[in-house]
């Protein structure tokens, strides 16, 4: 009984009946399924919530662009996008002026030379843009004609929803009170459509006084200005012949041609403007969005791997024991700085220096220098890259020290100096780790808000890539930061809201496919490294 | 006390050291010579005073319980120790055919690849076997895909896995058994030529028969190369090697021709050992 006794001290006896024991035990399963649960219903949440308020966008994307044919705005665009592209020949000229004058100030030829010079031209130029005036005058005289019969039956929309929304309640003589307006939309499409016949003289008229003005074309003092000097009088030709085909595009025209269902999604996907709040006509579309945060990650990226990759080899691989303590901490680190704190020194630093060189002489020979402006696509991508150079880093060495010790020790042995061993046996062997470290990163940096939000420059836009790698020195918007900007301000339930919340959607639907590709990147790095 | 012994079957007669402050004794030259070495890593003192003559073309054992530094040995031959921070040699020297291999101005790219060397666990690389084998030849600088080529089969000749892999040699080495896959490291070891091949505990991870296989191998193999392996297994430093070295806490108790350790061992730990009486 006595040894019995001691041994008691050493594991107490179970005092707990089974029952108690066993509610113990459900409790603690319950507490940590509960907290899973709570987890993946919050996930849940979220995405059907996003679903949700994004499709609603299709439908009233379509009514939008529907009412932009009822209107008869789709109308006047057509007289208005021969307007623009007349504007666009003018602009050219100025270009080909503004290089002129430089070749001519290379050569130091005085100021009054030069004006002298270009007499001829400037006369030329300014009778060119003169003959759109009336042309200018139509578009300006059916904008208002469009605008004001918009109004009217967006007025009529709100009031017929109002009344259906009364009448689900029941009120059925407060639904009655509410009056339709009449709109007499024949006679106000009679009047549009006349703009037709005007369109047709304007045009003639122009082509007219065009022709006269290109036979009587000054030549200019510099061949390669001539050159483009004759490139544009080639554009300006093909103008004139699509003049006719703009107004058979006016004829056919008609406010009640079915608009398909695809429109709206394909006007989102492949719409190439976001237009919001504007007087005239909104446009949902997020390519300049997508190619915006497209180009600021690949600029990141582009910074960023090779930094993050090299100094995870080099910590890995190379370091001494000391330098390791220092590095790797320290470029973890800098994932805890804030994004905004980022922003700041992007706009007070990168962008201001970025711009400063530009202008330096020192930098003369690069084409696209000077810049003008301090936020861009460069400044958002270097500050980018500084937040995906952790992520790459911690992720790339991680892989790098995976690599079974084995395969460093038989590289060596047979007689592998370090570089050796490096490129053809660590690298290779931990190659899909390192993609996926670098996936990974993209998928930081293309969720990321602040940073882009601040440096990017945010001109809604798609960047003009025929200035080669000018191109990154544009400003542009990106998808969160237009999230970010505009979530705040829009009227709930509204097409833009929807719009937004689709934007967020098309933004999951990308980091999600990186991780699904980073993880798969992932599970082949486990295999090769057995 | 020393002894030189009559060795019919070597052509150099080998040294057998007696405890650490017996001295140092005139020899005849073994391929390998280690002169009164100690090895630290970092404070951590772990071989004593080892003098030994490894012979050439035969194969040497290192036997002794876990922790007694052969395996320490082993890898000081080709300098892997390098690779370890605060770990080296401390007093004494290693010579290979004559030179000291830590000498401050040796090429250990060149040592290395005299001096090849076979893991306890197997390693191939995640590369196909032909670029397992060709790994050697392609850092040297070869790029004559001929010579490659020929050197590639000799060596998985030599290594005995040539039949059972000639029609795959460009999967991954990841396909191939365990016993395969160490003797394709052996191959990957040969293909540059050395002329010893340190080899540690290079059957503790496999069955029988690959065991056999791989023991087979190494008595064909000391025809052209010296051989130095490490092992756990009696049974096996008693059946592949001409010599054997039996350490114990870092120090060389016995150096003797295997034969005579295993029948008539001089020292008592040593035959204790053996009889596996502790260890």
């Amino acid at each position: 009984m006595e040894g019995l006794a001691d041994s008691r001290i050493l594991i107490p006896a179970r005092t707990k009946s089974r029952r108690t024991q066993a509610a113990i035990e459900q409790g603690i399963k319950a507490f940590f399924g509960g907290n899973a649960l709570v987890a993946v219903i919050v996930l849940a949440l979220i995405t059907i919530f996003l679903f949700r308020e994004g499709f609603g966008f299709f439908g009233q994307n379509l009514a939008n662009l529907r009412l932009y044919r009822q209107a008869g705005l789709e109308y006047v665009d057509i007289i208005r996008a021969t307007a623009a592209q007349h504007e666009a020949l003018s602009r050219k000229l100025s270009e080909i002026r503004l290089r002129q004058v430089r070749v001519m100030e290379k050569r130091n030829a005085p100021l009054d030379e030069i004006n002298a010079a270009l007499a001829s031209f400037d006369q030329f130029a300014s009778a060119f843009s003169d003959t759109a005036e009336n042309l200018h005058g139509l578009v300006s005289d059916l904008t208002e004609q469009a605008s004001g019969l918009k109004e009217r039956l967006f007025a009529r929309a709100e009031l017929l929803a109002q009344r259906s929304q009364l009448e689900q309640n029941g009120e059925h003589d407060a639904a009655a009170k509410i009056v339709l307006p009449e709109i007499d939309r024949k006679s106000a499409f009679d009047s549009l459509h006349q703009g037709a016949a005007t369109f047709e003289s304007v045009s003639a008229e122009m082509t007219a006084k065009l022709y006269n003005l290109l036979a009587t074309a000054p030549p200019l003092p510099d061949p390669g200005g001539q050159k483009a000097f004759e490139q544009w009088k080639t554009q300006t030709r093909e103008y004139l012949a699509g003049l006719p085909a703009a107004s058979e595009k006016l004829r056919s025209w008609s406010p009640d041609t079915a608009i398909p269902w695809y429109r709206s999604i394909s006007s989102f996907l492949f719409g190439r403007e976001w237009v919001t709040a504007s007087f005239w006509q909104d446009w949902y579309g997020i390519v300049p969005l997508l190619v915006g945060s497209v180009m600021v990650s690949l600029v990141a990226l582009l910074i960023a791997v090779p930094l993050g990759v090299a100094s995870a080899i080099y910590v890995s691989e190379v370091a001494s024991r000391h330098e390791k303590r220092l590095i790797k901490p320290y470029i973890e680190f800098i994932s805890a700085i804030p994004s905004v704190v980022l922003g700041f020194f992007g706009i007070a630093v990168v962008g201001q220096a970025v711009r400063a060189a530009s202008q330096s002489s020192f930098f003369k020979w690069v084409s696209f220098f000077p810049i003008s402006e301090r936020l861009n696509i460069f400044t958002a991508g270097c500050l980018l890259a500084l937040m995906a150079v952790p992520t790459i880093f911690t992720l790339a060495e991680d892989a790098l020290r995976n690599v079974p010790r084995g395969f460093k020790e038989a590289s060596y042995a047979m007689g592998a100096n370090r570089l050796q061993t490096i490129a053809r046996v660590i690298v290779p062997a931990s190659l899909s780790g390192i993609v996926s470290a670098i996936l990974l990163g993209l998928g930081r940096v293309i969720g990321e808000t602040m940073v882009v939000l601040l440096c990017a420059g945010n001109r809604i836009a798609i960047p003009d890539f025929t200035q080669g790698l000018g191109t990154i020195f544009q400003p542009v918007h990106t998808m969160t930061g237009i999230i970010a900007q505009e979530m705040g301000e829009v009227v709930r339930g509204s097409t833009h809201y929807r719009a937004l919340f689709m934007v967020g959607l098309v933004l999951f639907t990308i980091t999600l496919g990186i991780n699904y590709l980073a993880q798969k990147f992932v599970a082949r790095f486990r295999m090769s490294i057995g | 006390m020393v002894t030189v012994l009559e060795m019919p079957e070597i052509t150099s007669p080998i040294t057998v050291n007696q405890p650490a402050t017996a001295p140092i004794p005139e020899v005849e030259r073994g391929i390998i010579e280690i002169e009164s070495v100690d090895f630290a890593y970092g404070t951590n003192k772990v071989l004593h005073d080892i003098s030994l003559n490894i012979p050439p073309r035969s194969v040497t054992a290192f036997i002794g319980p876990s922790g007694c530094g052969k395996t320490t040995l082993l890898r000081c031959l080709n300098r892997m120790n390098d690779l370890i921070d605060g770990a080296g040699i401390t007093r004494g020297s290693i010579k290979i055919e004559g030179l000291d291999i830590n000498a401050p101005h040796l090429d250990v790219v060149d040592l290395r690849r005299r001096v090849g060397m076979v893991f306890q666990k197997s390693n191939p690389f995640p590369k196909s076997i032909y670029d397992n084998v060709a790994y050697g030849l392609r850092i040297a600088g070869i790029t004559k895909r001929t010579l490659i080529d020929e050197a590639v089969e000799k060596s998985l000749r030599s290594a005995a896995l040539w039949d059972e892999v000639k029609d795959r040699l460009h999967v991954s080495g990841y396909g191939l058994s365990g016993g395969q896959q160490q003797r394709l490291c052996i191959a990957r070891a040969l293909a540059v030529e050395p002329e010893i091949v340190l080899m540690d505990e290079p059957c503790s991870a496999l069955d029988p028969i690959a065991t056999a296989k791989v023991e087979e191998l190494i008595r064909q193999l000391k025809e052209q190369y010296t051989i130095v392996i490490v092992t756990h297994n009696m049974q096996q430093a008693g059946r592949c090697s001409d010599v054997t070295a039996f350490f114990y806490l870092g120090r060389l108790i016995e150096f003797d021709r295997t034969t005579k350790i295993f029948s008539n061992p001089a020292q008592r730990q040593t035959e204790e050992y053996i009889t596996g009486r502790f260890g």
